[in-house]
């Protein structure tokens, strides 16, 4: 009994702690985007602002264009994650169901460009998006962020795809369905958690990239993403972090409500696609 | 419904052949049971039929028609597997009726048809449940219903029942026996448990290693096995064999078992062969008889009803050949089967007895049985 109270004082010391240290930034960003400037830099620091300013985020809606950004970020990460997946369910289901002459190597070879750092690839993508007329178009960080999300959303999708009984698409297929038929009628609304937690990854990661759309989207202000917005808030003398806190919240609330929503599905996502 | 003609099929994964020229008639109606142990390319023979797999060589007709080269949906079959295979995120109803809406049938008609067929299986109550809210039983008389909805020219099973606890699965036996007779379809069905071939099949279908050791009905396969690997997989506990060198005791053949010389029912030819001895658990009884050997039994197994006594072989009786098809590799024992036995038969010394007339013998070198 004694032995089981300590034990649960650990656990639950060691899960508050590992709360707070993750929550934490978000707390402080959250209390910076609402504190009034002169407040920041006092000492002690102060945990909550005598006088919130709640005006903030209305305010730099007006002031800067954060619905473009954002609405810009939404188009980027839905298209590169609508090419991905596509890509992504066709190889990873092929992967997982015919038996190709060096299939497995190919399997691991995609697997390899996940390894790649993102940055290695900018600037040959670059010279190739400059000669395709790409750079300034949404279009350059839509096929930029599929190189880099599916390898890892294939890899994802054939262990999700091994876990699906065979039998169900060869009993679609007595059932008079072609082989792709069978993927889209059953395989597919079957792997629905497994869909969903893929799609999301790769949305998160189109939706959190700075440095593709640094590159590629520079001279093209129409077209910036809400993380290329909010850099251009900083002065090169003077930021104001409580604006730019603000702006970061407004770009990180979709993502979190995404994840608030899918939760559950994507739990069970995760574990069974990991299952091999 | 429709007669199956599987003429020279073969199937190999590179070096590896996994069937070997297997040509079958299937009459129309006909219940026909694959049996055999893992591996023995029963189920790989039913994916080819379904046009699941694809046949290295030969040729498949259904009704007269060539399907060799059709997809799995052209062939007009319907196929039960293993672990069901319903689709999870479809309800009972849709499950039964995705084949038909597959072929455009019109929805009043699938409606009706899945009403019926679920009537006939007794799952009405489950129409609109998911499978995942089924127990196994449930789950296989839907995957059972999902198959007659079709009005198939066959149907396909592949060992439906061995995801079923063992009183479920003799109960559904029946039903499906029951359910073959009603609607006498084509019916081809993969086991690798004896007792379901033997129960359910107008014909059996035995095979190892791809290739087919004996076509014959039941009874046949049970009184006539064709060689020692049918012997010893059919029938529960399989047969025992015992060596021995046929010798011309006067003007019949015999042989020497546990001491005794045993008149043989055969030709004076065998004399001098090497012979495997076949007697069936069942066909040795308590008390004297024909031929009588005393034993002190190694094991006595009580099942209520019956008792399996095990006794020691003699070393010249030792057949290096095993029970069961080769999965049990005791060479040194043989099992009495007594049915309603005296309840004193537990330790010491018993009086057990057999019928030569009862004993089959096979050739120790081709393992083939000798007429």
């Amino acid at each position: 009994m004694k032995r089981s109270l300590l034990n649960q004082t650990i656990l639950y010391g060691t899960v508050i702690l590992v709360c707070a240290l993750l929550v934490f930034p978000i707390y402080w960003l959250f209390i910076t985007a609402i504190s009034p400037p002169d407040q920041l830099r006092v000492l002690p620091p102060r945990f909550w602002p005598e006088f919130p300013r709640w005006e903030v985020f209305g305010q730099i809606m007006r002031d800067r264009p954060v619905l473009l950004w954002l609405g810009n970020s939404a188009l980027a990460a839905l298209g590169s994650v609508i090419l991905s997946m596509t890509v992504s369910v066709l190889a990873g289901y092929s992967l997982s169901r015919f038996r190709v002459r060096g299939g497995q190597s190919l399997g691991l070879f995609i697997l390899t460009a996940k390894m790649l750092p993102a940055t290695l690839l900018v600037i040959p993508l670059f010279g190739i998006f400059r000669t395709l007329d790409l750079i300034g178009s949404l279009w350059s960080i839509i096929l930029a962020h599929a190189t880099l999300i599916v390898p890892f959303t294939t890899w994802m999708l054939k262990g999700y795809f091994d876990t699906i009984p065979r039998e169900l698409e060869q009993a679609a297929m007595v059932d008079g369905c072609s082989p792709l038929g069978a993927m889209a009628r059953v395989i597919l609304p079957v792997s629905a958690p497994g869909l969903a937690a893929t799609a999301l990854y790769g949305f998160v990661l189109s939706w959190s990239d700075y440095a593709y759309a640094r590159t590629f989207l520079t001279n093209a202000q129409t077209n910036w993403t809400a993380n290329l917005g909010i850099t251009t808030m900083k002065g090169e003398y003077i930021s104001n972090w409580g604006d730019i806190s603000a702006a970061s919240i407004l770009v990180a609330l979709p993502v979190l409500l995404i994840y608030l929503f899918l939760e559950r599905y994507l739990v069970g996502g995760l574990t069974a696609g990991a299952e091999k | 419904m429709a007669g199956i003609h599987i003429e020279r099929v073969t199937k190999s994964y590179g070096q590896l052949a996994v069937l070997k020229d297997f040509s079958l008639e299937v009459k129309d109606g006909e219940f026909v049971v694959f049996v055999g142990p893992s591996g023995c390319g029963k189920s790989t023979m039913l994916k080819i039929l379904a046009g699941l797999e694809e046949a290295s060589s030969g040729s498949i007709r259904i009704g007269g028609r060539d399907v060799t080269d059709l997809a799995p949906g052209d062939r007009d079959i319907a196929m039960v597997f293993q672990n069901y295979a319903l689709y999870p995120h479809l309800t009972v109803r849709k499950n039964m009726g995705f084949g038909l809406k597959m072929r455009g049938t019109d929805s009043t008609e699938i409606d009706r048809r899945v009403t019926d067929a679920a009537k006939i299986l007794g799952v009405e109550h489950l129409l609109d449940r998911r499978p995942k809210a089924l127990s196994g039983g449930q789950r296989q008389r839907v995957a059972l219903g999902r198959a007659i909805v079709r009005e198939p020219q066959a149907f396909l099973m592949d060992e439906p029942l061995s995801n079923l606890d063992a009183k479920l699965r003799v109960h559904t036996r029946a039903e499906i026996s029951a359910l073959h007779k009603r609607l006498g379809v084509t019916t081809i069905y993969v086991t690798h448990d004896q007792i379901e071939a033997m129960t359910m099949a107008d014909r059996i279908v035995i095979m190892r290693d791809g290739i087919i050791q004996q076509i014959a009905d039941p009874d046949t396969m049970f009184r006539k096995p064709a060689n020692l690997f049918v012997a010893g997989f059919i029938g529960s506990p399989g047969m025992n064999f015992l060596r021995a060198t046929v010798t011309s005791n006067g003007a019949n053949p015999a042989v020497r078992l546990f001491g005794h010389e045993v008149p043989l029912q055969a030709s004076q030819s065998l004399a001098g062969r090497d012979v495997v001895v076949g007697l069936r658990p069942e066909h040795i009884v308590a008390g004297p008889g024909p031929v009588t050997f005393e034993v002190t039994p190694r094991l006595v197994e009580s099942l209520g009803s019956e008792k399996y006594i095990y006794v020691d072989v003699p070393s010249e009786n030792r057949a290096e050949v095993a029970r069961s098809g080769g999965d049990e590799r005791r060479t040194d024992t043989i099992i009495a089967r007594l049915i309603n036995p005296d309840e004193r038969i537990a330790d010491g010394r018993i009086t057990l007895s057999f019928d030569p007339a009862r004993l089959h013998l096979f050739d120790a070198t081709t393992q083939a049985s000798i007429e």
